[in-house]
C-alpha cells in the first residue's frame, strides 16, 4: 500500500467536512475521488497533501506516518499536487514556473551559484514542458496563458517536482469540451508513460469512467462506495446520491 | 518547432553578474563628479539600504516598516566598537553586520510567520522601542539625543591609509564597500535561494506546496536583508563621524520605503535611482520650504495610487510593451 | 518604592485605567476597519491628532466643550470618509500591500498641513467646567475627567456592541467584511458600506483624541507615536478582536501609569517589552483567532 488514510477527520468548528475516511492507495493506480458538492473531496485531498492537520484519525505514506507533516515536507516526500483554483506564479515565466518547482528537489538555500548554471534542473524543467505541450511558451508571463494553459502548466509543475504521487484537483474544471478529452489523455498518458500513482478529484464522469483503475464515492465526509468504474455506475445508492451526471 | 538539445544549451548560458550592476556601478564610479561629494556618498549608503530592504520587501513580498531598527542599530553597533573597543574601520563594518544580523533573527524569530500586517506592525514596534532605548535607558552608552559623539579619527590603515574624513577618499571607499554589497546582493537574487524568494513573493502556498520552507526562505531573507541594512547604517555613522539617534526614527523606516517604492520594488536597481532621486529632491526643495513632508507624502499617495511600479519598474513595462508590439 | 501607600497606587490605576480606555477606542476603531476592509490604518493617529485638533478649534469657536467634542467626532469622520472614498477605494482591488502603504502616505501629509495651519507650538484645550478637580472616594483622590473618560469609554462600547449585534445596519456592516462572498450575494451597496464602516473606526480615533486634547498638549506630530502605541495593544490584543482590544488597551494603559512611576526613564519602552513577551508565550496575541495570524 503506497498511501492509506485510517478514519481521518477534518471537523471545523461543527461542521464535519471529512469524517472517517479509510482510503487505500496502490503504487501505480489511477483512483478517483467523486462525490456531490460538499462532499468533503477537496478537504480530504488537502489532508493528503498536508495543506490541514488531521483532526482525527492517521495518514500513511510508504509506511511512514504523515499525518502532522506540513505542506513543503509532504512534498518533498514525494505527493504532490495541483489545486482546484490554479496556483502558479503570475509574473514570472513559464519556464520558470517550472524550473523553480524542479529545482525544489535539488537545492533551496544555495546563495552563491547563478540558479540558472544548474543544468539537471533546466533539462528536467525543459522535458516537463514539452510533455505538457507547452514548450514553445516558455518565455511567455505565465499570467498570459489561456485557463487551459495555465492549468497544464500547474500539472506540469507537479511533475517537475519528480513526485511519486500526483494528487489533480479538478484538471478538467473549466475547460472546453475538446480541451477535456486532451487533458485526459494526457493525463492516462502521463500516468502510463512515467509509471506514476495518480489520485483524481473530478466531477466529469466521462473522464472518471474512462481512465480510472479505481473510484471512491465521498458523500457528507463518509465513504459511500469504493471499486471498478464498471461497479461503481451499477451501484444504486451512488447513482441515488450522485447522479452521476456529465458536465452541466 | 526548435530542437529540445538546442534549447538545452541555449539556457545553460550564464556569466558573473549582469550588464545592468555594471553600468551602475560605472554611474556611481563617477557620480562625485556630477553631484556635490556629501550628497553622493548618502545616495551610495541609503541606495544599499534600499537595496537591502527591497531584498525583503519587492523580492520576497514581506513588508517591514521597522528596517530603521537594523539601519541603527548597525550605526550603533559600528560607532560603538569603533568608540568603545578601538577597533579597525574594516573590523566595525563587520561587528555592526553580525550584531544587526542577530537582531534580525530575533525579531525573525518572534513574528516572521506571522500574516504580513502582523509582521510590519511588529517590526514597527520593535524599531520604535531601539529608538527609545537609545534615548533613555541606555543614554549613557549611545548618547542619547545628541547621539554617538566622540569617535575617534577616521581613518584606514589597511590595505593603504586613506584619510576618511576627507569626503572623496570618503566617497571611494563607501562606494568599495557599497559596490562589493550590490553585486553580493544581485548574485544572492539570482542565486536558486533568491528564486524561492521569489516565487513566495508570487504566490506563498504554491511554493510550500512546491516543497519548499517558506518561513526559513523568509527568516534567511529578513537577516540578510537586516544584516546588510545594518552595514549601510555603519557606513553613514563613518561618513557622519558620529553616531545618530536619527538612523532608529521611525521616519526612516518611512523614507527607505518611498524611496524604493520611488524607484521600483519589483526591479533590483529600481531602489538606487529612487534613493538618487529622492534625496536629490529633498536636498533641492528643502532649501524653499520646511514642509518637505507634505511634499513627499502626496508624492507618495500619487505614486501608489498611479505608479505602483515606480520609475524604473514602469520604463521596464514601457520598453517590454513595445517590443512585444515590435 | 516600597513605602507606596495604597492610595497612591490607586490612583496610578485610575490614571492607567483612563489612558488605557484612550488606547481602548483607538484599538477598536482599528481593528473594526481591519475587520471590515482588511486594511491596517497607519494613519489611525493621524486622525486622533485631527480629534484634538478639531476640538480645539470647535471649542475656540463656540466656547462650549461638549459641543466642540460632538462636531470634532463628526468633522474628523467626515475627513476620513472622504479620504477613503477618493484615495483608498481605488485600492482594494489590487494587492493587499496598497491600502496600507496609502494610509501611511496620507499619515505623512498631513501632519504637514496641521502644521501650515496652526504651527509647531502645542494647543491647549481647557477642561469642561463641569469636570474639572477631583472627588474623594474615601481616601483615595479621583480626578473628574479621568472618570468621565472610563464612563465615556463604556458608553461608547456598549453603544457599539449594540449597534454592530442589534441593529440592521449593524449586522450588515458585520456582514461586509471585504473577502466575503455575501458582499456580492446581498446585492446591498457594500461600497457606501466600507465607507462607513471606516468613517465609524475613524470617528474613535477622533473621539480618543478630542479627549485627550485637555490632557496633551496637541502637536502635529503626536499622530505616529499614537498610531505605533496603537499597533502594539493589537498585537497584543489579537487584531479583528474587540475583547482583545479592550483587553490590550486597558493592560498597556497600567503599564504606562505604573512604569512611568516606578522607573521614568523605561516608560516609552516599556509597552515593547510587553508585547515582545507577550509574542514569546502566545504568538496569537491574547484573543487572536487562530489561523488569521
Amino acid at each position: 500500500m503506497q498511501l492509506e488514510t485510517n478514519g481521518v477527520c477534518k471537523y471545523f468548528g461543527g461542521l464535519k467536512a471529512v469524517d472517517g475516511v479509510d482510503f487505500r492507495l496502490s503504487s501505480g493506480q489511477l483512483k478517483s475521488i467523486i462525490g456531490p458538492n460538499g462532499a468533503g473531496k477537496t478537504t480530504f485531498f488537502n489532508l493528503l497533501s498536508g495543506f490541514y492537520l488531521p483532526t482525527k484519525g492517521t495518514i500513511h505514506f510508504e509506511g511512514k506516518d504523515i499525518s502532522r507533516k506540513s505542506m513543503d515536507q509532504v512534498s518533498q516526500r514525494g505527493i504532490t499536487k495541483t489545486f482546484q483554483i490554479t496556483q502558479i506564479f503570475p509574473r514570472l515565466t513559464v519556464f520558470e514556473n517550472v524550473r523553480i518547482a524542479a529545482q525544489s528537489r535539488k537545492t533551496a538555500f544555495n546563495f552563491w551559484r547563478r540558479a540558472g548554471s544548474f543544468h539537471d534542473v533546466n533539462e528536467k524543467a525543459l522535458e516537463v514542458l514539452d510533455l505538457v505541450m507547452l514548450l514553445d511558451s516558455r518565455e511567455r508571463i505565465a499570467s498570459t496563458l489561456s485557463h487551459g494553459e495555465k492549468r497544464y502548466l500547474e500539472i506540469g509543475m507537479a511533475l517537475a517536482a519528480e513526485p511519486k504521487i500526483l494528487l489533480l484537483d479538478e484538471p478538467t474544471a473549466g475547460m472546453s469540451p475538446a480541451e477535456t478529452v486532451e487533458a485526459t489523455h494526457l493525463i492516462r498518458d502521463i500516468a502510463d508513460r512515467l509509471k506514476l500513482t495518480i489520485v483524481l478529484v473530478e466531477h466529469d464522469m466521462s473522464v472518471v469512467m474512462e481512465i480510472s483503475d479505481d473510484i471512491l464515492v465521498l458523500n457528507e465526509g463518509k465513504v459511500l462506495a469504493e471499486g471498478n468504474p464498471k461497479t461503481i455506475s451499477d451501484n444504486e445508492e451512488v447513482q441515488r446520491v450522485y447522479l452521476g451526471g456529465g458536465k452541466k | 518547432m526548435e530542437k529540445l538539445t538546442d534549447i538545452k544549451r541555449e539556457k545553460g548560458k550564464v556569466g558573473f553578474v549582469d550588464k545592468s550592476v555594471w553600468i551602475t556601478l560605472l554611474i556611481l564610479l563617477v557620480l562625485p563628479f556630477l553631484i556635490s561629494k556629501p550628497l553622493a556618498t548618502e545616495i551610495l549608503i541609503y541606495g544599499l539600504f534600499a537595496l537591502a530592504f527591497n531584498l525583503l520587501l519587492g523580492h520576497t513580498g514581506v513588508l517591514s516598516f521597522g528596517h530603521a531598527a537594523y539601519f541603527g542599530v548597525g550605526a550603533y553597533a559600528g560607532g560603538m566598537a569603533l568608540r568603545y573597543f578601538h577597533v579597525s574601520v574594516w573590523t566595525s563594518l563587520v561587528v555592526a553586520m553580525v550584531v544587526t544580523a542577530l537582531v534580525a533573527a530575533g525579531i525573525g524569530a518572534l513574528a516572521i510567520k506571522k500574516k504580513g500586517v502582523y509582521f510590519a506592525m511588529i517590526s514597527l514596534a520593535f524599531a520604535q522601542m531601539f529608538y527609545f532605548m537609545a534615548l533613555s535607558p541606555f543614554r549613557k552608552w549611545t548618547g542619547g539625543e545628541d547621539g554617538l559623539k566622540f569617535i575617534p579619527i577616521l581613518k584606514l590603515e589597511f590595505p593603504f591609509p586613506v584619510d576618511l574624513t576627507s569626503a572623496l577618499p570618503l566617497y571611494y571607499f563607501t562606494f568599495f564597500v557599497v559596490g562589493l554589497a550590490i553585486i553580493a546582493l544581485w548574485r544572492i537574487l539570482d542565486s536558486p535561494f533568491g528564486r524561492v524568494l521569489k516565487a513566495i513573493r508570487e504566490n506563498e502556498v504554491r511554493t510550500r506546496a512546491t516543497g519548499y520552507n517558506v518561513n526559513r526562505a523568509k527568516f534567511l531573507s529578513l537577516v540578510i536583508s537586516g544584516s546588510f541594512s545594518g552595514l549601510a547604517g555603519a557606513l553613514f555613522t563613518i561618513y557622519l563621524g558620529y553616531g545618530s539617534l536619527m538612523t532608529l526614527f521611525w521616519m526612516t523606516s518611512g523614507s527607505i520605503l518611498m524611496m524604493t517604492l520611488l524607484g521600483g520594488m519589483h526591479t533590483f536597481i529600481g531602489p538606487v535611482v529612487g534613493v538618487g532621486v529622492f534625496m536629490y529632491l529633498q536636498n533641492t526643495i528643502s532649501v524653499y520650504t520646511d514642509r518637505w513632508q507634505l511634499f513627499v507624502g502626496a508624492l507618495f499617495v500619487a505614486l501608489v495610487l498611479f505608479f505602483p511600479d515606480g520609475l524604473v519598474g514602469t520604463i521596464k513595462m514601457k520598453y517590454r510593451e513595445r517590443k512585444s508590439r515590435a | 518604592m516600597f513605602d507606596l501607600s495604597w492610595e497612591i497606587v490607586a490612583m496610578q490605576m485610575i490614571f492607567g485605567l483612563a489612558l488605557g480606555c484612550v488606547y481602548v477606542l483607538m484599538a477598536g476603531g482599528l481593528s473594526i476597519i481591519f475587520g471590515l476592509l482588511d486594511v491596517v490604518n497607519f494613519a489611525h493617529g493621524t486622525f486622533y491628532m485631527l480629534g484634538a485638533y478639531a476640538i480645539f478649534v470647535a471649542v475656540s469657536l463656540c466656547g462650549n466643550f461638549w459641543l466642540g467634542l460632538v462636531s470634532a467626532v463628526v468633522i474628523v469622520a467626515l475627513i476620513g470618509g472622504v479620504i477613503e472614498w477618493l484615495l483608498l477605494k481605488p485600492l482594494y482591488k489590487r494587492d493587499p500591500l496598497y491600502p496600507l502603504l496609502l494610509t501611511f502616505g496620507v499619515s505623512i501629509c498631513i501632519p504637514d498641513i496641521i502644521k501650515i495651519c496652526f504651527g509647531l507650538i502645542g494647543k491647549v484645550v481647557p477642561y469642561p467646567s463641569g469636570l474639572m478637580g477631583a472627588f474623594m472616594w474615601g481616601p483615595v483622590m479621583i480626578p473628574k475627567y479621568r472618570l468621565f473618560i472610563i464612563v465615556l469609554t463604556l458608553v461608547v462600547l456598549i453603544t457599539l456592541w449594540l449597534f454592530l449585534n442589534k441593529s440592521n445596519l449593524g449586522m450588515i456592516i458585520r456582514a461586509s467584511t471585504r473577502d466575503s462572498m455575501m458582499t456580492q450575494v446581498l446585492g446591498i451597496n457594500v461600497s457606501r458600506i466600507w465607507t462607513v464602516g471606516f468613517m465609524i473606526g475613524i470617528g474613535l480615533a477622533a473621539l480618543a483624541g478630542a479627549v485627550a486634547a485637555p490632557m496633551v498638549a496637541s502637536i502635529p506630530d503626536m499622530g505616529v507615536e499614537m498610531t505605533i502605541e496603537c499597533f502594539v495593544v493589537v498585537v497584543i490584543g489579537g487584531l479583528g478582536s474587540l475583547g482583545g482590544a479592550i483587553i490590550g488597551g486597558l493592560l498597556i494603559g497600567q503599564v504606562i501609569s505604573f512604569v512611568a512611576l516606578f522607573a521614568p526613564s523605561w516608560s516609552n519602552v516599556a509597552i515593547f517589552m510587553v508585547m515582545a513577551i507577550i509574542l514569546i508565550i502566545r504568538p496569537r496575541g491574547l484573543f487572536g483567532e487562530e489561523g488569521r495570524l
